[in-house]
């Protein structure tokens, strides 16, 4: 009888040894839910596009997804038909809370102005770029910034 | 967030430190399986003091630094209050001790708290290692043992004692954390930067090896090693330091006593189970009494393993909350591990990362080796379990880590400092967790696989606790009357031998000389090891941590022949036994002189020494010479043939004397065949070649245990161990038995002597004539004198009694 009832305790004190770890998991777990919950939250603005061909032709789209890649080559995202524009010229992609601009060694480079585009640049509504005799015009969504964070 | 977390873990740890507390206090009731106990009510006091300074420094913690990891503080806090409570489970003054220096450790926490920045330790590193080591040298001059004696590592004053290698140990961390993180960013080779550390990590070192504290030195180059690979992440030195271990290992196992001792008890336990190696044995056994779910807190015997409370407390644990309790203490310092690690890795600077991984190697390494050195995964070194064992210097160092790797947590970047290499504290990390990994797997190795060899040792003193607290089965005459039964109730159980003259065959049990005779070879009936239902046995350990009462056993012996035989051979020395000799149940086995074994205690060394060995049992055990009394079995044998070697060599095969008799009891060994001279008989084999001339030249299988009273079955009879044996045709015997009838009698006998040296030997044998209608018997009676006229009168006389009931 008294070693029955010593019994139920022994097991009572099993159960919360591990109740402390099976807690510490769970809290575990629902930090890395909830930090997969917030990242995947994040949104990203849009960005607009507007390219000026050399002979005047203008095209002009609109992108949601995190990564645009221009070139001649029609299986880029945003292809235009220029001969002095390489193949995958330049990224433009959005990371830590940026649109960046990236040139992809192309044959004759990328300018933002007067300067050539060596390293990832930080890209921001109206800014613009020329690839070849292309020039591109960028417009970045504006965003509710409590969703940014 | 983190606060929740906190103290809803710290709730857990609160009720899983009650239950542990109040199943403590119930102990003594469950052992004695009674209401009627004293219990025990001091640990609460541990418990008391523990909830409070949790408590508040849990609130410190919370509100000064909000953003520490909530998992470490619960962790350290529920494996320290699991070890102040197996302090005090085991003593109560060193509990009192222990609960001291948990009580100074909380308030150098919760006082730390109060810092806002532990920059502190970086710029006064140099002056912080010179006192650590001052301290270390003091003891070379000054230096006491609390315990009286073994190596002087502690300074005393009055009834306080400091080990200084312990803080030793935190501050060797915080300077090469120090130094390296000021050193690292300049230019200087690698090699320069480290000359400094090599020279005062090895003075260091040095000290603990003079002092001969080789395990806190093990510790030491394992922490020195491993921080700087984590600086430099440079496998070479790895390399170095790993031979340069080799070599110190492999030089001090030639040179220095105590490396020899301990690898050679590493190595080789079971060579010196009472000497170097008892320590280690007694552990292992305590964890193999634990098996998988654990005796209780208080219902084990952690108390026979040697210095339980601190060196061997996860063996003291591990008894008492079995592989279920034991993976979630590893569990829970894996978890401190693993977030310490993680605190490097997001800490802000350089100092604070390698600061960080250094306090978690140092938790981790002394945590493995000393669990390690408990399950012999590894040689034992004395350190201690962190926050775990008895020990105040370790305990507050303990803590002290613990609190600077919170304070660093609170402080984490969203930004870490930049990480050239992260490779070494990944591969601390994996080495650490298969570190904390085999220590659990080899746990489970002793305490399933090996539990069943470890928990039979003779040197396992539970068996005997056991006893005191399990009733033994009884032994039963044929007629069950009581020969053997116990005095006392639960906790005070004592062999009770009543029927004493039967001692040297029934034997003894006794915790200090152990068992001998149908006590040791019926003991598995007798404890309720066999013969119980599985679920019984199973429920039973599981309840109790004991076997369920023993069953009772019956003899062939008959206690009325018995007393009859007894009464004649009174201050002679001989033997006789009588037994059916159709069946071969034994009816009387004797052997004078006897003993009394219920005063064991006062006479056991005298009676070992006796002259007159007492204890042996001389009809099973004694060999005497046969002289004369061969010739019945000669003549059944050969007629009238003269006597040679040969045929006597013959005779003895012929009628079993080279064999040991197949019985449960100690039987004496069989003689070789080659030497004549050298023949000896013992009086159950010359008892059971003279049933075969009473069976028609059958020799029968003896028997003496004949049933077991099972608690399903009832009694179940053992089955007899030999077989019987056609030694000769039976017309042969039954003629060999009829020319040796004594006229107007019932039975055939004949007598002898033999000579040997100065002694000489009587015997008789006899039996029932071959046409004899009821039960068949033989006889046979020895006297180590010269008495024709006692052997046989004692011998016709219990013919005759046996033949008439």
């Amino acid at each position: 009888m008294t070693a029955l009832l010593v019994l139920i305790l022994r097991v009572a004190l099993a159960i919360a040894l591990y109740a402390f770890l099976g807690r510490i998991l769970f809290t575990l777990w629902q930090d890395l839910k909830q930090q997969g919950e917030f990242l995947s939250s994040q949104k990203k603005p849009g960005i607009h596009i507007h390219a000026v061909l050399e002979n005047g032709k203008d095209i002009q789209q609109r992108f949601v997804q995190s990564e645009v890649t221009i070139g001649r080559d029609p299986n880029c995202d945003f292809p235009v038909i220029d001969e002095a524009v390489s193949a995958h010229h330049v990224r433009i992609s959005y990371h830590h809370s940026q649109w960046w601009l990236e040139d992809l060694n192309s044959t004759n480079g990328t300018f933002m102005g007067k300067i050539q585009v060596t390293v990832p640049t930080v890209l921001i509504t109206s800014d613009q770029f020329k690839c070849g005799g292309t020039t591109f015009t960028i417009l970045v969504d504006m965003v509710d910034e409590k969703l940014l964070q | 967030m983190n606060k929740i977390t906190q103290s809803r873990l710290l709730q857990i740890t609160a009720v899983f430190l009650f239950l542990q507390s109040l199943i403590i206090t119930l102990s003594p009731a469950a052992r004695a399986r009674t209401w009627d106990v004293e219990y025990r009510f001091l640990q609460w006091i541990a418990l008391g003091v523990w909830g409070l300074l949790v408590a508040r420094a849990h609130y410190d913690i919370t509100r000064k630094l909000p953003d520490a990891d909530p998992y470490l503080f619960p962790a350290a806090a529920l494996i320290s209050g699991w070890g102040l409570l197996t302090i005090w489970r085991l003593d109560t003054n060193f509990g009192v001790r222990q609960t001291g220096s948990f009580f100074i450790s909380m308030v150098v926490l919760i006082a730390g708290t109060r810092l806002l920045t532990i920059d502190f330790l970086r710029r006064y590193k140099y002056i912080l290692l010179t006192c650590g080591m001052f301290l270390v040298t003091l003891t070379l001059i000054f230096g006491t043992n609390p315990s009286g004696s073994g190596p002087r590592l502690w300074l005393g004053y009055r009834d306080l004692y400091l080990q200084p290698s312990e803080p030793l140990k935190f501050l060797l961390v915080v300077f090469l954390a120090a130094y390296l993180a000021d050193k690292l960013p300049s230019r200087l080779r690698t090699i320069h930067i480290l000359y400094p550390t090599i020279i005062l990590s090895g003075i260091v070192i040095l000290l603990l090896i003079i002092q001969r504290d080789l395990g806190t030195a093990s510790i030491f180059t394992a922490l020195y090693t491993i921080i700087i690979y984590l600086a430099t992440g440079r496998k070479r030195i790895l390399l170095a330091a790993f031979f340069l271990m080799a070599f110190v290992g492999v030089a001090g196992y030639y040179f220095v006593g105590i490396v020899q001792a301990r690898v050679d008890s590493w190595l080789n336990p079971w060579n010196d189970p009472s000497g170097s190696s008892y320590q280690i044995i007694q552990s292992l056994i305590a964890i193999a009494n634990g098996g998988i779910v654990g005796r209780g807190p208080g219902l084990g015997d952690p108390g026979f393993i040697p210095v339980a409370l601190s060196d061997f407390i996860f063996a003291a644990i591990a008894e008492e909350t079995g592989l279920f309790g034991t993976f979630g203490l590893l569990a829970i310092i894996g978890l401190i591990i693993t977030r310490g690690l993680r605190v490097a890795l997001r800490a802000s600077d350089l100092f604070r990362r390698i600061l960080a991984a250094g306090i978690t190697a140092y938790f981790g390494v002394q945590t493995i080796l000393i669990v390690g050195g408990n399950l012999r995964l590894l040689p034992l070194t004395g350190v201690t379990l962190p926050f775990v064992s008895y020990g105040g210097s370790s305990l507050l160092t303990s803590f002290i880590a613990l609190f600077v790797l919170i304070h660093i947590s609170n402080h984490l970047d969203i930004d870490p400092a930049p990480l050239p290499k992260p490779q070494p504290y990944l591969a601390l990390g994996a080495f650490l967790s298969l570190g904390l990994f085999a220590c659990a797997l080899t746990n489970g190795w002793w305490s399933v696989v090996r539990g069943a060899d470890l928990l039979t040792r003779s040197d396992n003193q539970r068996r005997m606790i056991e006893e005191q607290f399990v009733s033994r089965g009884l032994i039963l005459d044929s007629t069950n009357s009581i020969i053997n039964d116990n005095h006392g109730k639960i906790g005070s159980f004592s062999r009770n031998y009543k029927y004493v003259d039967l001692a040297p065959v029934t034997g003894y049990t006794d915790p200090i000389y152990g068992q001998a005779g149908l006590e040791a070879t019926l003991d598995d009936y007798l404890r309720g090891i066999k013969g119980n239902p599985t679920s019984t046995l199973w429920w039973s350990n599981l309840l109790y941590g004991m076997n369920p009462e023993g069953l009772n056993v019956r003899l062939s012996i008959d206690l009325y022949l018995q007393n009859r035989t007894d009464e004649m051979l009174v201050g002679k020395r001989g033997a006789v036994v009588l037994l059916n000799a159709k069946t071969g149940e034994i009816l009387v086995m004797a052997s004078h002189p006897t003993f009394n074994p219920n005063h064991f205690d006062e006479s056991g060394t005298k009676l070992i020494t006796d002259p007159n060995k007492p204890l042996i049992n001389r009809a099973t055990l004694g060999q005497y010479p046969a002289g004369s009394i061969m010739q019945p079995f000669i003549d059944a044998l050969y007629g009238d043939e003269s006597v040679n070697d040969n045929v006597l060599i013959n005779v003895f095969k012929t009628f079993g004397f080279y064999q040991a008799p197949q019985i449960q009891l100690p039987v004496a060994p069989a003689l070789s065949q080659d030497d004549i001279d050298t023949m000896r008989v013992s009086p159950l084999q010359m008892a059971l070649a003279s049933a075969a001339l009473s069976n028609h030249g059958v020799i029968p299988a003896p028997r003496i245990a004949m049933a077991v009273n099972t608690p399903v079955e009832g009694w179940v009879s053992l089955p007899e161990l030999g077989k019987p044996i056609e030694a000769i045709q039976a017309q042969a015997g039954d003629d060999a038995a009829s020319s040796y009838l004594v006229e107007n009698q019932t039975y055939w006998r004949h007598s002898g002597q033999a000579q040997e040296g100065e002694s000489s030997f009587t015997w008789f044998i006899g039996g029932t004539p071959p046409n004899f209608q009821a039960t068949p018997l033989a006889i046979v009676v020895l006297l180590e004198e010269n008495n024709l006229r006692l052997a046989q009168r004692i011998g016709e006389e219990l013919l005759v009694d046996a033949m008439h009931p």
